[in-house]
């Protein structure tokens, strides 16, 4: 499924996009932990999380992630919001809690499984 | 739902040694998942289950003040042990599932587990 | 009161069960053990019988009085099958523990094997000291819990007799980065409070503030002091610190905003929220700072809910 289709589904807030909205979103991966997201996170996964801080991008660049999903409505930090722009993260924000989001994703058939 | 269906569908097993029957009939009223100790207190109602990847003591911490139902670490993680002490001290369950964290929120909302509230934030004056 | 306690006893026992209790590791010899062997076992275990187990199943039991007579028998070289009981008696694992109780009287055993229902698989051993311990922590965990959910008076101010009264609770926080000690004062405020028969929600109020507020003193200081004061119908809590001073307060405030290191991001803080949701739980809240001198929090929680926000504070630089 592409970016831009669950940003629609779910009516996500875009922060930082473009043309990188039409990638092939694989599945979704939940942590705040960035250890965590370096460790187990694949390319092209869709990452919620709550951390504003500009360290989500490096993780998002390096692991080739198709973007962030900021939850509670979280606003990132300035930093955060210019490094997205340059490395061509997609920064999207959703109001709801990740329990739910995550479980609306899950609904669209973004999946979490690992084969 | 209750916290013995909970663990049927994340597949989860109890940590702390007493495994208790009496906490499998306990009633959870909602499900919260965070790494973030400042996000877990915003949550309210009681009566609420938190998956967690986060495994240091200040999470049991956070699910007493909080009075959580009982705590689910993910993706296999096991709490460090000064947690599980503090638990056993508190009476607070502890599970843990092999499921990632992303896996165990689909699943559970998909059983029409509710999402926790937060409480509301005060307009910055 | 006395009525109340007989009835929370039965109403725990009922909730007992046999694998709550029991002894799970089990002493078990084989059917081919010898007999000899026997001896070392039960001594050094000091058991007076144990179960028999093949492949994990339960087949039988020996105890010591089978030990005994093949003694006075002249200890005929043999392996346990040739003495134990096949016709053993054992409790579930899920079993509940009053009827396994109940088993233990009737057949005058002072102790059972368990097993798991289905496999025969040998889990467990239950006797009687077992139910009569398990009985009691079960007694004293549910009795603490109950204490501090209904506490024995009511609130504490409308006994006493005073123009003005207050309730004064110090505690000292380490700091430092003594992350496995954060938390614990604010842990001992909320049983306080509860005892004090304060609502739930004023407690977790504050709580929470004291939680925060305590762990930033441990993150970005090297201790201070957290006081809470409690009057009749308001909370006031006091922490104080020597530490490095907040630069800018206004910043501090911002929700998300953090100067917190990454090791403690790790850890699960540094969201950059702990402030704000002080602010949140507060009536009033008050943060004056000095670079280089300390810091200085003050929060009210007024009991039975929020009624106004009020926020001030200043930073004040040398």
């Amino acid at each position: 499924m592409k970016l831009s289709e669950i940003m629609q589904r779910l009516q996500l807030e875009v922060i930082v996009g473009g043309g990188s909205l039409l990638r092939e979103v694989n599945g979704g991966y939940a942590s705040d932990l960035l250890s965590d997201v370096i460790a187990n996170a694949r390319e092209r996964d869709l990452w919620v999380t709550l951390q504003t801080h500009q360290n989500i991008i490096a993780v998002a660049s390096m692991k080739e992630l198709a973007g962030i999903v900021l939850v509670n409505a979280r606003e990132p930090e300035v930093e955060t919001l210019e490094k997205a722009r340059e490395e061509d993260v997609p920064l999207l924000v959703s109001p709801l809690p990740a329990f739910e989001l995550i479980g609306r994703l899950y609904k669209l058939g973004v999946s979490g499984m690992r084969t | 739902m209750k916290l013995k269906e909970v663990c049927e569908i994340l597949e989860a097993e109890s940590v702390r040694k007493v495994d208790s029957s009496r906490w499998r009939s306990r009633e959870v009223a909602s499900c919260q998942a965070s790494d973030l100790i400042s996000d877990m207190l915003s949550f309210r109602g009681p009566g609420s289950l938190l998956l967690t990847g986060l495994t240091n003591i200040q999470v049991i911490r956070a699910a007493e003040l909080l009075d959580f139902v009982g705590i689910c670490f993910v993706r296999g993680k096991r709490p460090e042990p000064e947690a599980v002490r503090l638990a056993e001290e508190k009476d607070i369950p502890l599970f843990a599932t092999p499921l990632l964290m992303y896996e165990a929120c689909g699943r559970l909302y998909a059983a029409k587990l509710p999402a926790g509230t937060r409480k509301e934030a005060s307009p910055i004056a | 009161m006395p009525e109340l306690e007989i009835t929370k006893i039965q109403e725990l026992v009922y909730e007992l069960w046999v694998d709550d209790v029991m002894h799970k590791d089990v002493v078990t010899v084989t059917p081919s053990t010898p007999l000899n062997n026997l001896r070392e076992i039960l001594r050094d275990n000091r058991i007076s019988g144990t179960p028999v187990v093949e492949n994990g199943r339960l087949v039988g039991i020996i105890s010591m009085e089978d030990f005994i007579k093949w003694l006075c028998e002249g200890s005929p070289g043999c392996a346990v099958a040739d003495r134990m009981s096949r016709n053993v008696i054992a409790v579930c694992a899920d079993e509940p523990l009053i009827q396994a109780i109940n088993k233990l009287e009737r057949l005058g055993f002072g102790r059972l094997p368990v097993i798991k229902r289905g496999t025969k698989e040998v889990v467990g051993i239950l006797t009687k000291g077992d139910s009569i311990a398990g009985l009691l922590k079960k007694l004293d965990i549910d009795y603490r819990q109950a204490e501090t959910r209904h506490p024995r008076s009511s609130h504490i101010f409308e006994d006493i007799v005073a123009d003005r009264s207050s309730l004064i609770f110090e505690y000292d926080v380490a700091g430092g980065g003594d992350v496995k000690r954060g938390g614990a004062s604010a842990s001992g405020l909320k049983t306080s409070l509860m005892r004090l028969g304060i609502d739930p929600q004023t407690v977790r109020r504050a709580a929470i503030a004291t939680y925060e507020a305590e762990m930033n003193l441990t993150f970005f200081t090297n201790g201070g002091l957290i006081t809470a004061i409690i009057e009749s119908d308001l909370i006031r809590l006091e922490v104080t610190d020597d530490g490095p001073g907040i630069e800018n307060v206004d910043q501090a405030m911002r929700p998300g905003f953090s100067t917190a290191p990454d090791w403690v991001r790790e850890l699960g803080f540094g969201a950059g929220m702990g402030l704000y949701n002080i602010k949140t739980c507060a009536d009033r809240m008050r943060l004056d700072s000095t670079v280089g001198v300390g810091t200085r929090l003050e929060v009210e929680i007024l009991m039975g809910g929020k009624r106004e926000v009020v926020r001030d504070h200043a930073t004040v630089t040398a």
